[in-house]
């Protein structure tokens, strides 16, 4: 049994009192941080994006000596113009917890001692060998990040895909973006936005489909009320299950039972089309009508395996099947009133108004979650308010790099940098890049990251890699997959900055180089590559999780993939790595542009950006001679999916009676592994909580801060009561934010996913309540 | 441009007496001018117009240098919040911006309000934060460099540049004159409103290029 941390927290909690004491007595220092010795006092700025979100935003880094001391926004940034938020702004604070893991460690007789980082890496090797050996090449594993660089995405896929020969590579990004990228795929034939940011400065009408952006994307959010404020014909629609600040700050704040948005989605469409605001001339040209299977099921159980069949409908059957969500109909499933879901419509109905609709993890993290992207796209589908500056249906991401590495390298199973594994073209364009045989690349895809966390529990996945992640908190129905993890033939290597309840499971950590101590990219929500120089040295023996990739490759014996030096691999990884993308659908920027620039989106054809995609007045891959060329699928169109609403996968009864909801808060990122070590972050926030209703509350007899026990059918968790604060759920619903691993609220949380995006729904379960 | 409220007629009174009780109000350029020119450069003089000549000249003695950099991380930092907020924080922006945009003196904490160089970001929670404990999860080893020295002049008697970056800093009114300004920053001749005449900006933390002159 491999030992457990919270010993460790509580005799840290100790030790920071002291050092909070000395806080209390202002008079001691002239401001709240210590001084540097001997600096200058001059700072030279260098550039990056936002190590947090996947908004991207332009930092500037003061440093001094070899230290990170102080941000600024971008000025030069389009994405931010120059403003961060409070995460951004305290970034470079999280370089400097004083637990940073500084050094290996690898387990003997069950306690972790350090080791020379050579060691380990010689000790990774080695394991890996010993199991493809005995167990196949398909019992080891990678799982990756979001969060990863794309170098770092770029050689995991290239020593999983192409020199070891397993599709065994995922990354957390499938928790987060992967019913975004089927969405796309199965709308339009090629993944990410075809707007970009530029569109918060066109559109009249913002609706917001279950995303709270004033907390999770507080700069795109701020651009919004800012637009808002200097024109008069800007309004947001707030449409989510629960009361945020989003919806306090929204012009209207519409609620909806959790899951009916697909309900919703097709009465917006039943409308437009009953009233004849069906944009014709663009659903003539650019528009084709399908449908797919229904009752797909849920993915709880093992070995869960869905494939979709497609069938091409007409326009009158997709009417037809429209109408079983009249308003009325409709109003009975989702509680929202006919006559709101009439008044959405109009907004997106009125050919005088641009409308960009934004959503993140509510419409992702969902058990229907790429059908519910097909229906907000069939609304701007049907209205043809897509592809041009201020009518953007525009899917967010969470993660600085989920599109970047996950989405463009493709660190999933069935995915390669260009294209799927089952695609004989894509597999021969990968190995002759990677210069292996091209038999070396299997062109089955093994587990999804649910299922490959179920692998590992039964046995049939021995090794696993985790990188830039924290699974130990964030995979639902928690306890199931951190039993796994912990049976005794399993071995777990983690790469990380700080302790976390992942490196507690660990059988080797390595220290990790973390955002600007490396050089790497990101790519963020709207297409745009932004590059960042190695700022500041690593602390201790820490190696960017890039270099530690190619130094187990290269003890692997696969020196010839991995030739590169130290000194400039990053830019001849990113030149190798462009090549899977030639062409103008695609092309990315050269390396030295990167460099240049606070940031360069993709498609870069003829040293321009492409900033509205499938639009031939902005794109130069539009060659049909028409107004618009969606040109990723074969009939070059867009497709309309006729998608019903089926309901969620886990839904309240007489027992488990309340639905419990997940997320995030502005002040930390994710497992808040990093803003929890920001100071003001976590004095701003220092602890978890639950979220009732105030008429639950008093049901249950508790008031603010007491104790309520959370219990589903897989696990339980006691934390304080929120009531009345920053976001109020409707009766019958509670909130938690996961960011606090001293309440694992995913534990609770059900492992149900989308079955053709394979993302759980951490949105979504049944759960009571006790007072505790 | 420098014409006090009350020297206007007409629906230009009405126009600066809406100033006045929105402070300084949205970022509004001038016909034809960008809002964002020479850094915001006309913030200035909206301001200006909009404080009345007693509140410029005041000093309360509230607020000291001190203070100012205990609610920092580093010189340039945007502050948490000192004061208590409501448990939600979530509540239209007009509550901060209801002090914050225009200062004045606010009885329940007995203090004058400092007044934001930048009311027309609305969505404050985006950068400032209350301190709802004080412990850190696990201490830090965060160091940042000193706050730029105050004064320096370049020459003896010279007026001292501008020390800190005009981004989101650029409303000098704001900051540096009336009674919620930090005492040691405060101007005595706020008066003369046009600041940038004698004040550039001479970024003191960022290394200085020495002019060489290529003939």
């Amino acid at each position: 049994m491999k030992f457990n941390r919270r010993s460790f927290i509580k005799g840290a909690a100790t030790s920071s009192a002291i050092a909070a004491a000395s806080a209390i007595f202002p008079g001691i220092s002239f401001a709240d941080w210590t001084k540097q010795e001997g600096a200058s006092g001059m700072i030279t700025w260098k550039k990056a994006p936002c190590r947090f979100c996947g908004t991207g935003c332009g930092v500037l880094i003061g440093v001094s000596g070899d230290r990170a001391v102080a941000v600024k926004g971008d000025p030069n940034c389009s994405v931010n113009k120059g403003l961060c938020c409070v995460k951004g702004y305290h970034s470079v604070q999280a370089l400097y917890g004083k637990d940073r893991l500084t050094k290996a460690q690898v387990r003997r007789n069950g306690a972790m001692v350090e080791v020379p980082i050579k060691e380990a890496l010689d000790i990774i090797a080695a394991r890996m060998k010993e199991t493809i050996a005995r167990h196949g090449k398909d019992a080891v594993a990678m799982y990756g990040s979001g969060q990863w660089t794309i170098p770092d995405g770029y050689v995991a896929s290239k020593l999983f895909k192409g020199c070891l020969g397993t599709n065994n590579l995922e990354a957390n990004a499938r928790l987060c973006m992967a019913s975004a990228v089927t969405g796309f795929m199965t709308s339009f034939g090629l993944d990410e936005p075809m707007g970009c940011y530029e569109d918060i400065d066109h559109a009249n009408v913002f609706v917001t489909w279950g995303n709270n952006m004033a907390e999770m994307h507080p700069v795109l959010f701020s651009r919004m009320l800012a637009n808002r404020k200097r024109r008069n014909n800007v309004e947001i629609i707030d449409l989510a299950t629960r009361t945020t600040r989003t919806s306090q700050a929204a012009d209207k704040a519409i609620l909806f039972r959790p899951q009916t948005d697909l309900a919703v989605a097709n009465a917006i469409c039943y409308e437009i089309i009953h009233n004849k605001w069906v944009n014709q001339d663009f659903l003539n040209n650019h528009v084709s009508f399908h449908k797919g299977k229904t009752n797909i099921g849920y993915g709880t159980e093992d070995h869960f395996a869905f494939t979709d069949t497609e069938e091409a409908i007409s326009f009158a059957d997709y009417q037809k099947f429209l109408e079983d969500y009249t308003p009325e109909k409709v109003e009975k499933i989702s509680g929202v009133s006919a006559r709101d879901i009439k008044y959405l419509a109009s907004l997106y109905g009125d050919p005088t108004k641009k409308v960009t609709s934004f959503w993140c993890m509510g419409m992702n993290q969902h058990t229907r979650g790429t059908w519910i992207q097909n229906l907000v796209y069939n609304i701007h589908l049907l209205t043809g308010k897509i592809s041009t500056p201020g009518n953007s249906p525009f899917s967010l991401t969470g993660q600085p790099s989920a599109c970047g590495t996950v989405r463009e390298v493709g660190t999933l199973t069935h995915a390669l940098p260009h294209g799927v594994v089952t695609n004989d073209h894509d597999r021969e364009m990968a190995a002759k890049i990677w210069e292996v045989p091209v038999s070396n690349i299997d062109p089955k895809p093994t587990y999804h990251t649910v299922e490959m966390f179920r692998a590992l529990d039964r046995g049939d996945i021995k090794f696993m890699w985790i990188q830039v992640t924290n699974p130990m908190v964030t995979m639902p129905n928690l306890n199931r997959y951190r039993n796994g993890v912990l049976k005794d033939d399993r071995f777990i290597v983690v790469s990380e900055v700080y302790p976390t309840p992942t490196t507690d499971i660990a059988d080797v950590i390595l220290p990790a180089a973390m955002w600007v101590e490396q050089e790497g990219m990101f790519g963020n929500s709207e297409r745009r590559t932004q590059h960042f120089a190695r700022i500041v040295p690593p602390p201790g023996e820490a190696m960017s999780d890039t270099w530690q990739l190619i130094e187990v490759a290269r003890r692997l014996g696969f020196e010839k993939q991995f030739p590169w030096s130290e000194d400039e691999h990053i830019g001849k990884i990113w030149e190798e790595y462009r090549r899977f993308h030639e062409g103008p659908k695609h092309n990315m920027a050269p390396y030295t542009v990167l460099l240049e620039r606070p940031g360069v989106m993709w498609p870069f054809v003829d040293g321009k950006e492409t900033r509205w995609r499938f639009n031939p007045k902005h794109d130069p891959a539009c060659t049909n001679g028409k107004d618009f060329d969606f040109y990723g699928k074969k009939d070059n169109k867009a497709w309309i999916w006729a998608r019903p609403y089926e309901p969620a996968a886990e839904a309240p009864d007489a027992e488990y009676n309340f639905w419990l909801n997940t997320g995030r808060v502005i002040e930390h990122f994710h497992t808040g592994s990093m803003t929890r070590r920001i100071p003001i972050l976590h004095q701003a926030m220092p602890s978890s909580y639950v979220e009732l209703n105030p008429e639950d509350a008093a049901d249950l007899g508790v008031v603010n801060g007491e104790m309520v026990k959370i219990i589903s059918r897989r696990g339980a968790v006691t934390m304080p009561a929120s009531i009345n604060g920053r976001g109020v759920p409707p009766r019958g619903m509670v909130f938690v934010p996961f960011f606090d691993d001293s309440y694992l609220i995913n534990e609770v949380t059900l492992d149900a996913f989308c079955p053709i995006s394979k993302q759980p729904d951490y949105k979504k379960c049944a759960v009571r309540l006790e007072k505790a | 441009m420098m014409t006090k409220a009350a020297d206007k007629i007409g629906t230009g009174t009405l126009y600066l007496a809406a100033l006045c009780l929105l402070g300084v109000g949205p970022a509004m350029a001038a016909p034809d001018i960008p809002p964002d020119f020479d850094a915001g450069g006309e913030k200035i003089y909206q301001s200006y117009n909009a404080t009345p000549p007693d509140y410029m000249a005041a000093d309360s003695g509230n607020r000291n240098l001190m203070g100012f950099y205990e609610l920092r991380q580093y010189p340039g930092s945007p502050p948490r919040i000192p004061h208590a907020v409501a448990q939600s924080f979530s509540d239209q922006p007009d509550n901060c911006l209801s002090c914050h945009a225009k200062g004045g003196y606010n009885a329940e904490l007995d203090s004058f309000v400092p007044v934001t160089p930048h009311p027309e970001n609305e969505l404050c929670y985006q950068c400032h934060v209350p301190q709802r404990r004080q412990e850190l999860l696990v201490e830090t080893n965060w160091q940042s460099i000193k706050p730029p020295p105050l004064g320096r002049s370049f020459l003896a008697g010279a007026p001292p540049p501008i020390p800190h970056s005009l981004q989101l800093r650029d409303n000098c009114m704001a900051c540096h004159t009336g009674a919620g300004a930090v005492t040691e920053l405060r101007v005595e001749h706020a008066a003369r409103g046009n600041c940038r005449q004698c004040h550039v900006p001479v970024i003191s933390t960022e290394p200085r290029l020495e002019y060489v002159r290529t003939p």
